[in-house]
């Protein structure tokens, strides 16, 4: 996985995948890897697995020499247009901007284009070994990873759709991008990554690299059936509780190609101890 | 006519807002109260539980849930409501166009505000339809939730043309005056980066869609009203995204004139784990359930502490809803998850 130029790290709302983000770029980074870490949408959400409470468009160090930075939308625009599109400096931007600003909002795939754009934008640069993306939760991600080929369709003309066209082509690229998903072993959860991967499957726009379930419990050695004999009330009844998380466990995770557990972390950690703690299980588990 | 009361459940995704709406209904109309339960994605076994059928898609269609007469619950399918709400608002030959058009699909898709006004528009016919009581609305998971309360002045900006607006100079613009627009030398540049067809699409596009602002702006001041008079619930679990979640609902709604009235702690562990000894002996099961003992222990702890950090922080009534072995699986067991919370019962009777 860290051998590609850019991974896409996404899962349903509330699964842990900025801290897996962040994870594996520590892992990436202990490998010799320089890495950038780009948030799409949740900004603060990967800025605390850094112990930062926010990122800015401009990359910030964590840890040495981890890069990370927030996909601000009105700076990925003006980057796209000069940078990108090569539009002149003199030219008459500010109403470009407004202009586009406008679009995004009511052309579909503009707005993901743009942002995808980024990150895609940044592997082209060759700064950093790897670019990890803290991508959008996954109810969203279809639209962000199939936003260049429908911007190349829908677009009849001009540098958006050339560009767009690009982006597309690097994603499906196996051997440069990949995706990652993460999950917990909860039925939600896990039945919205079996979704997203029929989708991928039918409509392979990136490859899924790996599916990450996440906080996962431990197996307990206790056998149900004789706990009616013990006489310890809240004992028991946590046994029961871990008992019938695990049912569930199980049934979540059958639906799942499941290729890294990673473990639920009881008791008090900051955000940035978590990213430290999943890095470290995840080389464990491999 | 009479207008229902309507209670919104939010907060972030995963902290069991359908569960919770579907046990808030269920619970009052155990108690003869008519009642609509709204969803919008549920899990298999809570559609299971309220009679509603996942393979049909959204219908927005109410119907009786099996088991509790005087409850119902509709899955409203966020597409279709657009589609409709469309039709209601223009004439039919511009419906037409608007529904095939490409844009008009990717927007219905996924701009969310315009899957928010769908549910919003939804919860304001329900509720004023005089044949419920109560609506229950679990809000849409898009973009946060918060988005279900500002879809309505959002959408109202987006029909109103603020690109068109901005594009001819006129409040509501025709098509000529549109075309010359787009002719000014200040344009030329976007032509040459979007390409001037794509514009023109768009803004053919957006007149279209004018012709909905009449209707959709009074009807979206008519949901904005409803909406702030709702009992809103935020819903958190001690897990750190929702409760950072939670604080933004409390920050941002008063923004949109919503103002939460109760959080609901959901999943909230015994406190009696945190003290509590496991079994003496030294049998491998001892053991076990003592190691099993201590890990909980920590979790109910670290549980506790969010809940009282959280209500000193609002002011806010509070209900707990613990954290059940087995997710309630019928509409009986849902009714039952409120007398089994500390709190909710008062929140609910307010």
């Amino acid at each position: 996985m860290l051998d590609h130029k850019l991974v896409i790290v996404s899962g349903k709302g509330g699964v842990g995948k900025s801290a897996v983000s962040v994870a594996l770029a520590l892992r990436a980074q202990r490998a010799g890897k320089q890495v950038l870490v780009a948030a799409l949408t949740d900004e603060v959400g990967t800025a605390i697995h850094f112990g930062a409470d926010r990122l800015g468009y401009q990359p910030a160090l964590f840890h040495g020499d981890i890069e990370a930075m927030a996909v601000d939308r009105g700076a990925a625009l003006d980057e796209y247009l000069h940078v990108q599109l090569r539009v002149p400096r003199a030219a008459p931007t500010k109403t470009l901007v407004r202009a586009m600003q406008v679009l995004v909002d009511t052309a579909p795939g503009i707005r993901e284009v743009i942002s995808m754009g980024k990150p895609i934008f940044d592997t082209w640069a060759g700064r950093h070994d790897l670019v990890i993306v803290d991508a959008p939760p996954l109810g969203q991600l279809m639209s962000y990873l199939r936003a260049p080929e429908v911007v190349a369709k829908l677009v009849p003309t001009g540098a958006i759709k050339d560009q767009a066209g690009r982006m597309a082509r690097e994603l499906a690229d196996s051997e440069r991008s990949a995706l990652v998903l993460v999950t917990t072993p909860e039925e939600l959860p896990a039945l919205e990554t079996a979704q997203a991967l029929a989708e991928l499957a039918a409509e392979p726009v990136i490859k899924v690299a790996a599916v990450i379930a996440n906080r996962v419990l431990p197996e307990l050695d206790i056998d149900p059936a004789r706990l009616a004999a013990v006489d310890a009330r809240p004992a028991t009844e946590a046994a029961f509780h871990h008992i019938g998380l695990l049912e569930e466990q199980h049934a979540a995770l059958e639906m799942l190609p499941v290729d890294t557990s990673l473990p639920y972390l009881f008791g008090v950690h900051t955000p940035s101890e978590v990213a430290a703690l999943l890095a470290d299980a995840w080389e464990d588990a491999l | 006519m009479s207008q229902a009361r309507i209670i919104i459940v939010t907060g972030a995704g995963g902290v069991g807002k359908t569960t919770l709406s579907a046990a808030i209904g269920a619970a009052l109309a155990r108690r003869g109260i008519r009642t609509l339960v709204l969803t919008v994605d549920p899990a298999r076994r809570l559609a299971d539980a309220l009679g509603i059928s996942l393979n049909d898609g959204g219908t927005n269609r109410p119907t009786p849930v099996p088991g509790l007469p005087g409850l119902d619950a509709v899955m409203i399918d966020v597409t279709a409501s657009w589609e409709a709400i469309t039709r209601r608002h223009s004439d039919p030959d511009v419906a037409d166009r608007l529904v095939d058009n490409p844009y008009f699909r990717a927007i219905a898709d996924r701009f969310p505000a315009a899957q928010s006004y769908a549910a919003g528009e939804q919860v304001a016919e329900f509720a004023q339809s005089g044949a419920w009581e109560l609506v229950v609305v679990d809000t849409p998971p898009a973009a946060g939730g918060l988005d279900f309360f500002t879809a309505p002045r959002r959408m109202r900006d987006l029909v109103g043309g603020r690109l068109l607006r901005w594009l001819t100079g006129a409040h509501i613009p025709g098509r000529r005056l549109l075309y010359r627009a787009t002719a000014r030398p200040m344009l030329r540049l976007t032509d040459m980066v979007l390409g001037s067809a794509l514009l023109e699409e768009i803004a053919e596009f957006l007149l279209d869609l004018r012709a909905l602002y009449d209707g959709l702006s009074a009807r979206a001041a008519d949901i904005d009203r409803l909406l702030s008079g709702s009992d809103v619930y935020v819903a958190t679990t001690d897990a750190p995204g929702p409760v950072r979640e939670a604080n933004r609902f409390f920050v941002h709604l008063p923004d949109v004139d919503v103002r939460p009235s109760a959080l609901i702690f959901n999943r909230s562990l015994p406190e009696r784990w945190i003290t509590a000894r496991g079994p003496k002996g030294n049998a491998r099961q001892d053991q076990a359930l003592r190691e099993n003992l201590r890990r909980w222990a920590v979790e109910a702890r670290r549980n506790r502490d969010a809940r009282v950090a959280m209500a000193a922080r609002l002011q806010i009534p509070m209900a707990t809803v613990p954290w059940l072995r087995h997710p309630p699986n019928s509409v009986t067991e849902l009714a039952d998850l409120v007398s089994q919370s500390e709190g909710l019962e008062n929140v609910l009777d307010r």
